[in-house]
């Protein structure tokens, strides 16, 4: 029987990392819920694998000039933090400041945009947004550097109100043009030659030069603006200062925080919990932190409700099933081919599809993606060479009558181990007969890779395959 | 740019950087180039690691200091004969004869390149040596090979943690090491270079520091430790070691080149001084717009806090050393750095 304790700190541990093998569960269920909250809010040495080793075996992750080779860098940041939380959160803002490759030619400087996510996403909205402002890809990403005091380009201003703060309906088109003329004059260095190399995926003649911030003053419009009822010569800061105070403001952040961290769908349970959160944001002074403890200590993250209530993105998807087979520790030769089986299930890293962002919950799946979202996972989970698969077959063994389970035993331990997943009584009864096809199992003596081995493997990819695994 | 000691022993005045980037599989320019080796006769032959995009085309490119690309040979991706997965390394030795290792096939390929002074189809394929394993001769991720003046290879066998000394053919000889930080033990060592006197130096990569044996292995002294300060290393990957003993070494975590003393005291850094090379001035006669954009560009621009470390500076950089993988020599006291994420190398000339 599943204690509601395991089962509740596997369900934040899906939600605020991307599951946890039983050995990780065990060590988070020791220093408790409120504990676990902590430890994965206030990330601290992430112990992923170091730079030095991936950068002597992988040259095209020294140089990240590359889609494929930069998406694997993060990757393997994913698949070997300790700090989940850190990655997720990351994850988060990607998807909502989506920044994408394919108008930037520009992968190094997107993986500092996502290391300003590490350094300040779960801190200060305020801060955050500043910092985005500032950021090189974003700025080119929405034109900033074509944003000039004589001449103001508004596609940054725009989206900083209507997909990124308040959303649209709050604001007016004075305000985004106000909102333009402030960020007048943030740029990047050398933005003209950069630009030029950026139009014309120019890597010529040394490789990519990366991007850094730079403020032209004599570029910035210093005049006064109206902004949301409020006058002033106004900066980009003083801009940010006002939209961090709206209503809007904080709705629209608890609300996609919500929609990522908890359910898809907002229910009315779930709306009282939008709104702690939105009471949060303002009492702890915009913190991202907070909102996130308000809502994992909220009775309806802690629901049955919430569980299993989101649909699993396929980055969730492909790092969840990697972290629990154990693989891809130690760099790899060939490791850019599995990354890009994310983006074949429609969520490239680095890549997402417009400044929208990916479009989530159900969207995920259609028949394709579902046919590569099994194949994976069925192949990582079945291989019974793998260190997280040997892990789970040691637990079957050692929790076993004299080392024999019955078919019954065999499926809910599967399911145990690989969450606690909480599956349909018809998709249990489908898993039983399966592993009733050999009776019982025997697992004294068992040698890697031998056929009783294997039969832990193939109910492990039988699992894979199960309508319940493809939710968080 | 250089900083050097006030006592320092030596100079080294730039001289050119030589390279462009090569995006396609094969023609002039250099793809994530991992090794140098520099032939008596003037030929300088390029080891392109390659990303793997650009596995396929694997290979070593052949060029001179007087900027002409004179050919290329291997046969890219794969185990067959004269293919790479991952290459590291190469040494010339005596007759000619250019000695590639393989981290990922566990081996040493061998080339003639004895044939044809102008380059063209001049390698011939000879062999490939070593098998993957832990025994006598065995390798487990071959990475630095050096040749004594007995044409002795050395290979650094670095997921064993130990030195292997073969005949230029492949007999094993002897091996040295360890596992460890003590003297003679090796943390995955990468670098091999071997001075005059035969002696052995070891670019001892996680220790952070060189190691200097006999060429039978017994130990004498070890350089550095880990910092950014002189003397000091940050996951040294290459050593080589001039006729009057000075020691280059490739400090490539801290994206510079130091130059020690014979007995290891600190002489000068370099940081890399890269100039437009006779390739890239082709590219940017042919891209105006581009080059008049880059002429009123700041390339050595100040950086904000969080991008103020050795390879966020260096990605930022354009004349600074990114991923100074190997230090050469040749015959006339030049210095040959290869800077893998440059796609280049720069030259340097001993006084």
């Amino acid at each position: 029987m599943i204690s509601n304790d395991t089962a509740l700190m596997a369900h934040l541990l899906r939600r605020a990392g991307f599951g946890a093998n039983r050995d990780e569960l065990e060590s988070y269920l020791e220093i408790g819920y409120d504990g676990a909250v902590e430890a994965l809010l206030n990330p601290s040495d992430p112990g992923n694998m170091p730079d030095d080793l991936i950068r002597r075996y992988h040259v095209d992750q020294s140089e990240l000039r590359d889609l494929p080779s930069s998406s694997a860098y993060w990757m393997y940041r994913m698949i070997s933090t300790s700090c989940p939380m850190e990655e997720k959160t990351a994850l988060f803002w990607h998807g909502l400041f989506a920044t994408g490759y394919s108008k930037l030619n520009q992968a190094r400087s997107q993986l500092n945009q996502v290391e300003m996510f590490r350094r300040s996403g779960l801190g200060s909205f305020e801060d955050l947004l500043v910092e985005l402002s500032k950021d090189p890809a974003m700025i080119v990403w929405l034109d900033n550097n074509e944003n000039h005091g004589a001449s103001i380009n508004e596609n940054y201003g725009r989206e900083l109100l209507e997909l990124f703060s308040m959303g649209i309906g709050n604001y007016s088109e004075d305000d985004i043009k106000g909102c333009a003329r402030a960020f007048t004059g943030w740029t990047l260095g050398n933005a003209e030659y950069m630009s030029v190399r950026a139009a014309k995926d120019s890597i010529w003649p040394y490789g990519r030069i990366a991007w850094h911030f730079d403020y032209r003053e004599e570029d910035h419009d210093d005049g006064e603006k109206t902004f949301l009822g409020e006058t002033g010569r106004f900066n980009g800061e003083d801009i940010i200062a006002i939209i961090v105070k709206q209503e809007a403001t904080a709705r629209f952040v608890a609300t996609r925080l919500f929609q990522f961290f908890a359910a898809d769908e907002i229910t009315e349970a779930g709306e009282k919990t939008i709104e702690a959160m939105m009471a949060t944001y303002f009492s702890s002074g915009y913190q991202i932190r907070d909102m996130l403890r308000t809502l994992f200590h909220s009775d309806y993250f802690k629901s049955e409700e919430a569980r299993f209530a989101r649909v699993k993105g396929p980055v969730e998807m492909v790092v969840g099933a990697i972290r629990m087979a154990g693989n891809y520790q130690d760099p790899y030769l060939g490791i850019e081919g599995v990354a890009n089986t994310m983006f074949y299930m429609g969520q490239g890293l680095l890549r997402p599809p417009t400044v929208e962002g990916w479009h989530e919950g159900a969207e995920w799946i259609d028949s394709g993606a579902l046919v590569e979202r099994v194949n994976f996972v069925a192949k990582e989970l079945s291989n019974v060479s793998s260190p997280g698969v040997r892990s789970i077959i040691e637990r079957l063994e050692a929790g076993a009558d004299q080392g024999v389970l019955q078919p019954s035993e065999l499926a809910d331990g599967c399911l145990d181990l690989l969450g606690p997943i909480q599956v349909s009584e018809e998709t249990r009864s489908v898993l039983v007969e399966y592993a009733s096809r050999h009776g019982d199992l025997d697992l004294n003596g068992h040698q890697p890779g031998d056929q009783a081995e294997q039969r832990v493997g193939d109910i492990l990819r039988l699992v894979a395959a199960t309508r319940e695994y493809q939710l968080a | 740019m250089s900083t050097q000691t006030k006592s320092s022993e030596i100079v080294l005045d730039y001289v050119k950087t030589i390279g462009i980037v090569n995006n396609g599989y094969n023609g002039r320019g250099f793809a994530n180039p991992y090794d140098i080796a520099v032939g008596g006769d003037g030929r300088i032959f390029v080891l392109n690691r390659c990303d793997p995009l650009r596995a396929s085309a694997i290979r070593v490119g052949i060029c001179n200091l007087e900027d002409e690309y004179l050919g290329e040979f291997g046969r890219g991706f794969g185990a067959g004969d004269e293919q790479f997965a991952w290459p590291v390394a190469m040494v010339l030795d005596s007759r000619y004869r250019l000695h590639i290792t393989d981290e990922h096939n566990h081996r040493v390929t061998t080339y003639d390149t004895s044939g044809d002074a102008s380059g063209n189809a001049s390698a011939k394929y000879l062999s490939h040596w070593g098998k993957p394993g832990t025994g006598d001769g065995e390798l487990n991720g071959p990475a630095g090979i050096a040749v004594d003046s007995s044409d002795n290879l050395f290979v650094v066998d670095q997921h064993n943690s130990r030195v292997q000394k073969f005949t230029s053919d492949g007999k094993f000889i002897a091996n040295w090491g360890s596992f460890g930080g003590g003297d003679g033990q090796f943390n995955l060592p990468w670098g091999a270079a071997v001075d005059k006197d035969d002696n052995v130096y070891i670019a001892d990569w996680r220790n952070n520091r060189i190691q200097k044996f006999t060429n039978d292995g017994e130990f004498l002294a070890a350089f550095g430790n880990s910092g950014e300060g002189e003397g000091q290393f940050q996951r040294p990957t290459s050593v080589a070691v001039d006729p009057e003993g000075f020691i280059y070494v490739a400090d490539w975590g801290n994206e510079r080149v130091q130059v020690l003393g014979p007995d290891g005291s600190f002489q000068m850094i370099l940081r890399g001084e890269a100039t437009v090379s006779k390739w890239a001035e082709a590219y940017f006669d042919s891209n105006p717009e581009e080059k008049a954009e880059r002429d009123i560009s700041n390339l050595k621009p100040e950086l904000p806090a969080h991008l103020n470390t050795p390879y966020h500076i260096s990605s930022q950089t354009e004349p600074y050393f990114w991923g100074p993988v190997s230090v050469s020599l040749d015959r006339e006291g030049r210095l040959y750095v290869a800077e893998t994420n440059r796609h280049r190398f720069q030259v340097y000339q001993k006084r």
